[in-house]
């Protein structure tokens, strides 16, 4: 007892410190609106709200966990938990009272093409043409508002994990860099946390994964590191094939920016009847670059191998954010570069991208049949699932666009949930084998209904999330591939049957007596815990809301693509 | 158009059994085991039953509104997208909407939908409550039911074939749920399995259709893609294929050939499930989505679409004699039921086929005629198998019971609280049975009452429609040769559904108890009458909508009404049409039919099975004469027929002519076996490439860093080098 009581003390202070976190907050994020007055007079609620102080925070945290003896770090769960729970909910109030018009008087579906709700940029390296710019559209802020759901939701889900004090200012980190890679309107800044993004999760999987956690953390990490340099080669590229211009954000030595919106701007008006900006090989060879990283990032195969490694290895926590969020970025990289700048080149490969999407999906649909290990099946399903969202954008239709961003939206939702079910199981029944026991429904009822409802939803059950972005591209997709349609459709049964398969081998079944897995050694399995109940409930319940009215977000997303089309494609004279 | 009365709450029809749905779940949750729960709320199926009451209320205010009028209401937007012209680069915005639709077909299925609900509800609790091996878990059944009803009322009153659909997948998953209520068996699992995936295939070919569909009249609602001028605008050509895409999907809802495999193993599910599901509700979706492309036929070209409406009706014929095979071999009671529901959705199928054959060659009386018919017996057929199925219930059931009893006896102790699945006792076996005719009357009298209307005996229920289906399938015969097939099947599966349902009675009913068990059989649950002699009297009644001209009512949906009953149009008339028909050939027709069916096909099983029942038992009047006939015939004409029993086709049938053995061979063998071998390129090859890469990466760095000796002499020799080298270069650019 007596060895606890300096630590209340320190228990006060976390509680201070986290006070103190959240005062500074507020006060910085107005401050840059004090010090320049924004044009549209909003205050920037991004900068330091959305991305500084999620980062800052899980910093501070980690260090003041490092700094405790590591016999005493286990009794600082359980404070750092909590501060992380209660500073994750701080970008999930913002950009939910963004979009509910609380702080701002936004009209999230007729937002311009190229110009953002609460854009903000600050100079940060003048002499290349380097700024601190962040902004929101109907492409951005649907994934930050999806992040910021599922980092409280993933600490929630992961509450009892061991060393929680380094684990859950991770999970923290990983939510603030996903953020800052949607919001980032600066090639520099987006390929700084392109690369942020990694590290949490390199750590997560290191330290907190399975048995051979050190090849999958660094398969994981070499593999998209790889791809990221590609991607980074061409940006480099872009930057020094760009016309020279003059102006604010242009550097200073260099004459040449890193900004994205003049860069799209810059495009566009290159594009412009029928003229092509860089020229058309140009054009073409840093497509291609930049489609690789995302491709890679997607995972799209034949890229696609690092995934299941790194999700089974992974912790739940980290294989809900890296399949919920991380496999986004690849599909939100390619709509906001590849596809806005060059129009020709995306013509051009329009049916390589049908293709590879189609061999995504088929591939990873039937790799799935075949998986015995219930994680590495979920994780080939989110191939498969990728594989939609290639598809949407090779369809070259808006409503192909809005169905892939939907479709992005609707599996963040829906493989976390996935995966939650996945973690839960190995948590409780110490296995991952599919059939390795029969009849879960007996003993663990809750997690039954979470799994068949997580299955239900991944095979695109109507009124669930994942039904009208299926349906969408789908409409989009015939018209202009005719019969190759029966691909997608023959994944469909697929689909069904892998996961009705898994259903049948180990929720039913087993007769009266049910028949537990050796890893248990004879003891009862247990139902979930309390936290587990709650995060996936909470999941459930947005998996049926976004499928019931899809319309929440969808209206936006719409309208960016109704807009992107209007704004680049129509200038090309017809696809 | 905005409607205006019950038409805006119709919605609540299908809202409040789903907003039950999770509070059904919720309380069962709560207050498992309280016996207020267990007695009181009858574990949730009494308020399933106040939810179900309250839609059937509603459900009737609306068909009362909507008898004689096409209505739709209460358009709302579900989300937009746009399709963008590459040619014109214009912008256009498409609209999907939700809102309800009726019409006649609606109002009829409506009916059939709601009112079976409610009374399979009333089933269900005499059904599932006092059977033990529910105990606890009925909250389940009831919120699933739920679920399961709110789907097709859905489906039914959707006003777009894309809700159409999505309710339709509803119904889907629910059937999943609940043929695998007893998710422990893995039969019952397999089962569900099956019906989901098998069902599955269909769905996917009925989105495809639905979305060619969507390309072609850039809407999916009814108001707009039943538009003639849109219809005659569209390619006749791709919308026969789009629209018999849209049919596969409806051959598996409707387990037709050949996607049929799932009906009968769905029997895994409690016997209120099965008349749920193969009798009121799901199979009968499949018909409705064909019978809403009536539209189609009659606006296209004329003989643009016959292609597709003599597939239709092939399909039918072929799966009603198939499935009436089977039938004949059948031991278990639901089985039977299973293959039959198959025989007569098919024969729907025949009659679909032909109304819309007719239409789209300009017949349009004859095609209001056949389409009414076929709708008609949907509505007949529905009755009574929902009917049949609870009084097969009824008696699985009381046999349990007996068989409890029996069971407890034996052993001298009480053997109430552990189930009977250790020992090989099957309460669904006809073989079993016998002998109860006297000792189950109502369920007796019920189960007679419809089997009569499925046989189509003159002047009950189905024969009223059953005699259009025929008539009007001979009618296309007479115009088109090649429908001469379809229409000869159902001609003599007329006659082979008259000697497997007389099979199935009085295998079950005369005869003497053929086990101690079905000698104690007893007629004593309460709640499970009730729904059967609603039904008896409902399936009697079928000549009173005979007699108001139903099938004219039903076959033209925007200008048909009801005639009176003794009027011009009325019951006189339809004898008349039914008995004395004026052209001889289908003068002859009927009485063929009606021999096949009401003589032939019942004195053959007279002749097979049944008899007089035991000593001392007698039945109600009603049947006791059926059963001296059934002696009589037995003593006079009983014949062997162990040679047809023993043979291969006989084998064949028992093995379901071997499609569910081909089936899961092909699933089994093939996919997963491609499967397997994918996930082993997928390791092998194109990880193993990566993994190639890597090693002969780390093989290259581990070659240069020999080059890292640490000794300073090779250092500076290779500074040296490298200094040269960058002299070299700069010398030759320069």
């Amino acid at each position: 007892m007596g060895q606890n009581a300096p630590l209340k003390i320190k228990e006060r202070e976390f509680i201070l410190v986290g006070l103190f976190l959240i005062l500074t907050a507020a006060i910085a994020s107005l401050f840059p609106n004090i010090a320049s007055p924004n044009p549209n007079g909003i205050i920037d609620w991004i900068s330091i709200p959305l991305v500084g102080f999620p980062i800052l925070s899980s910093i501070v945290l980690l260090a003041f966990a490092s700094q405790e003896k590591a016999s005493r770090r286990t009794k600082l769960d359980s404070p750092v938990r909590l501060a992380c729970l209660a500073f994750s909910l701080v970008p999930l109030g913002i950009s939910t009272a963004l979009f509910f018009d609380w702080l701002a008087v936004i009209d999230w579906t007729n937002i311009g093409y190229n110009s953002y709700v609460i854009k903000h940029q600050y100079v940060w390296i003048e002499s290349i043409g380097v700024s601190w710019h962040v902004g929101m559209d109907g492409l951005s802020f649907p994934m930050v508002w999806l992040t910021s759901i599922l980092v409280p939701i993933t600490i929630v889900m992961t509450w009892d994990e061991k060393n929680g004090s380094a684990y859950h200012p991770l999970l923290l980190l990983m939510g603030g860099s996903l953020i800052g890679v949607f919001v980032a309107l600066d090639l520099f800044m987006f390929y700084v946390f392109w690369e942020l993004t990694l590290i949490p999760m390199f750590f997560l999987i290191l330290k907190w994964g399975g048995d051979e956690r050190r090849y999958a953390a660094q398969k994981f990490f070499i593999y998209t590191f790889t791809a990221s340099v590609i991607m980074l080669l061409g940006l480099v590229t872009l930057y020094f094939l760009q016309p020279i211009g003059t102006g604010a954000h242009y550097g200073e030595l260099t004459g040449r920016t890193f900004d994205m919106t003049l860069l799209i701007d810059s495009a566009r008006s290159g594009n412009l009847d029928g003229g092509t900006w860089l020229g058309i090989d140009m054009q073409k060879a840093i497509f291609l670059m930049l489609m690789l990283g995302f491709l890679v990032k997607l995972p799209a195969v034949p890229f696609h191998t690092w995934l299941p490694d790194a999700h089974v290895q992974a912790p739940t926590g980290g294989s809900m954010l890296l399949a919920g969020v991380m496999l986004k970025m690849g599909a939100y990289g390619m709509m906001r570069l590849p596809v806005a700048m060059f129009p020709d080149a995306l013509m051009y490969y329009q049916d390589l991208i049908m293709i590879i999407g189609l061999v995504s999906l088929v591939w990873g649909s039937i790799v799935c049949l075949g998986q015995t290990n219930l994680k590495r099946m979920v994780a080939y399903s989110s191939v498969s699932h990728m594989g939609i969202i290639l598809l949407g954008i090779a369809s070259m239709q808006p409503i192909g666009y809005a169905a892939a961003l939907f479709m992005m939206f609707a599996h963040g939702l829906i493989s976390p949930m996935l995966f939650a079910v996945c973690g839960a199981f190995k948590h409780h029944y110490h296995s991952m084998e599919i059939g390795s026991m029969r009849g879960m429904a007996k003993w663990s009822p809750f997690l039954a209904v979470y799994m068949m409802f997580g299955w239900m939803a991944s095979l695109g059950l109507p009124l669930l999330a994942g039904f009208v972005a299926e349906l969408m591209v789908l409409l989009a997709y015939w018209p202009t591939y005719g019969w190759w349609i029966l691909l997608p459709a023959f994944v469909l049964v697929i689909t069904a049957a892998f996961y009705l398969w898994s259903i049948q081998r180990t929720i039913f079944e087993g007769g009266d007596e049910g028949q537990p897995p050796e890893s248990l050694h004879g003891e009862t399995p247990p139902d979930i815990s309390g936290h587990e109940n709650v995060a996936m409930f909470l999941l459930a319940l947005l998996i049926v809301l976004f499928g019931v009215m899809p319309f929440i977000a969808l209206d936006m997303m719409n309208s960016w693509s109704n807009n992107l089309f209007e704004m680049v494609f129509a200038q090309q004279g017809g696809a | 158009m905005a409607g205006s009365g019950i038409i805006d709450y119709a919605m609540w029809i299908v809202l409040l059994p789903i907003l039950a749905f999770p509070v059904i779940l919720f309380l069962g949750r709560m207050f498992n085991g309280l016996p207020q729960w267990r007695d009181g709320a009858k574990e949730g199926g009494i308020i399933s039953l106040i939810v179900m009451g309250i839609s059937l209320l509603l459900s009737l205010l609306l068909i009362m509104e909507h008898l004689n009028h096409v209505g739709s209401a209460s358009i709302y937007t579900w989300f937009t997208s746009s399709w963008w012209d590459g040619s014109t680069a214009v912008m256009d915005t498409k609209i999907f909407g939700v809102g309800v639709y009726i019409d006649h077909i609606t109002v009829m299925l409506l009916f059939v939908a709601s009112f079976l609900c409610f009374l399979i509800n009333v089933f269900s609790i005499g059904y599932m409550n006092t059977d033990p091996i529910n105990k606890d878990r009925n909250h389940r059944f009831y919120a699933e039911f739920l679920l399961f009803c709110a789907g097709m009322l859905g489906m039914v009153l959707a006003d777009s074939f894309l809700w159409l659909f999505i309710f339709w997948e509803i119904m889907g998953l629910c059937s999943y749920l609940l043929i695998g209520f007893y998710y422990e068996r893995p039969s019952a699992a397999y089962a569900a399995k099956k019906a989901f995936l098998t069902t599955r295939v269909g769905d996917v070919f009925l989105l495809i259709g639905l979305i060619m569909l969507w390309d072609m009249f850039g809407s999916l609602d009814f108001a707009v893609v039943f538009d003639a001028a849109a219809i005659q605008a569209v390619d006749a050509g791709s919308l026969q294929l789009a629209l018999g895409m849209m049919f596969i999907g409806a051959v598996g809802k409707s387990a037709q050939f050949p996607l049929h495999v799932w009906l009968p193993d769905a029997m895994e599910g409690p016997t209120p499930v099965s008349a749920l599901i193969h009798a009121a509700t799901m199979v009968n979706a499949g018909l409705y989505l064909v019978a809403r492309m009536f539209p189609f036929f009659a606006a296209a070209p004329l003989g643009s679409m016959t292609t597709l409406a003599i597939i239709i009706a092939m399909v039918g014929g072929i799966t009603a004699c198939m499935a009436a095979l089977i039938a004949f071999v059948q031991k278990d009671i639901k089985k039977v039921l299973a293959y039959s529901t198959m025989s007569q959705l098919a024969y729907i199928f025949t009659g679909l086929g032909a109304a819309l054959w007719l239409v789209n060659n300009g017949y349009e009386t004859l095609a209001t005629v056949a389409f009414g018919a076929s709708l008609f017996h949907l509505f007949n057929h529905a009755m009574a198998k929902g009917m049949l199925f609870m009084a097969s219930g009824s008696v699985i059931h009381e046999m349990h019971h007996a068989h409890h009893e029996v069971h407890a006896h034996h052993d001298g102790e009480d053997g109430h609280d552990d189930h009977d699945d250790d020992d090989d006792f099957d309460a669904q076996s006809m073989e079993n049975m016998g002998g109860l005719a006297s000792r189950m009357p109502i369920t007796a009298t019920a189960m007679l009452v419809g089997s009569a209307s499925i046989i189509g005996i003159p002047l009950i229920g189905g024969f009223w429609s059953k005699e259009g289906i025929i008539a009007n399938a001979w009618q296309v015969a007479l115009k088109e040769p090649i429908f001469m097939i379809p229409a000869m099947l159902i001609l003599i599966c007329a006659g082979m559904t008259g000697f497997y349902m007389s099979r199935m009675w009085f295998m079950t009913f005369a005869g003497e108890p053929k086990t101690e068990v079905a000698a104690k059989v007893k007629e004593q649950t309460a709640w499970i009458p009730i729904p059967l002699v609603v039904l008896t009297f409902v399936t009697l009644g079928g000549i009173i909508f005979a007699g108001l001209h139903s099938t004219n009512w039903l076959g033209d949906s925007t200008g048909g009404h009801f005639a009176n009953f003794f009027g011009d149009h009325g019951i006189v008339a339809e004898l008349g049409h039914a008995f004395a028909n004026h052209d001889i050939f289908f003068f002859i027709l009927t009485y063929v039919t009606i021999g096949l069916s009401s003589i032939f096909g019942p004195m053959l099983a007279m002749a097979l099975y049944g008899g007089s029942l035991d000593e001392g038992q007698k039945a109600k009047g009603w049947m006791q004469w059926l059963i001296n006939l059934n002696s009589q015939v037995k003593t006079n004409f009983h014949f062997d027929n162990s040679a047809w029993a023993n043979s291969s086709l006989s084998r064949a049938l028992d093995n379901r002519l071997y499609f569910d053995a081909w089936y899961d061979a092909a699933c089994l063998k093939l996919v997963v076996g491609l499967a397997n071998m994918a996930s082993v390129f997928d390791r092998k090859v194109i990880d193993g490439a990566v993994k190639g890469i890597e090693s002969s990466t780390q093989a290259a760095s581990s070659k240069v860093r020999s080059l890292t000796t640490g000794s300073a002499r090779d250092y500076i020799m290779m500074a040296a080098l490298g200094t040269l080298a960058i002299f070299i270069l700069i010398w030759g650019a320069a």
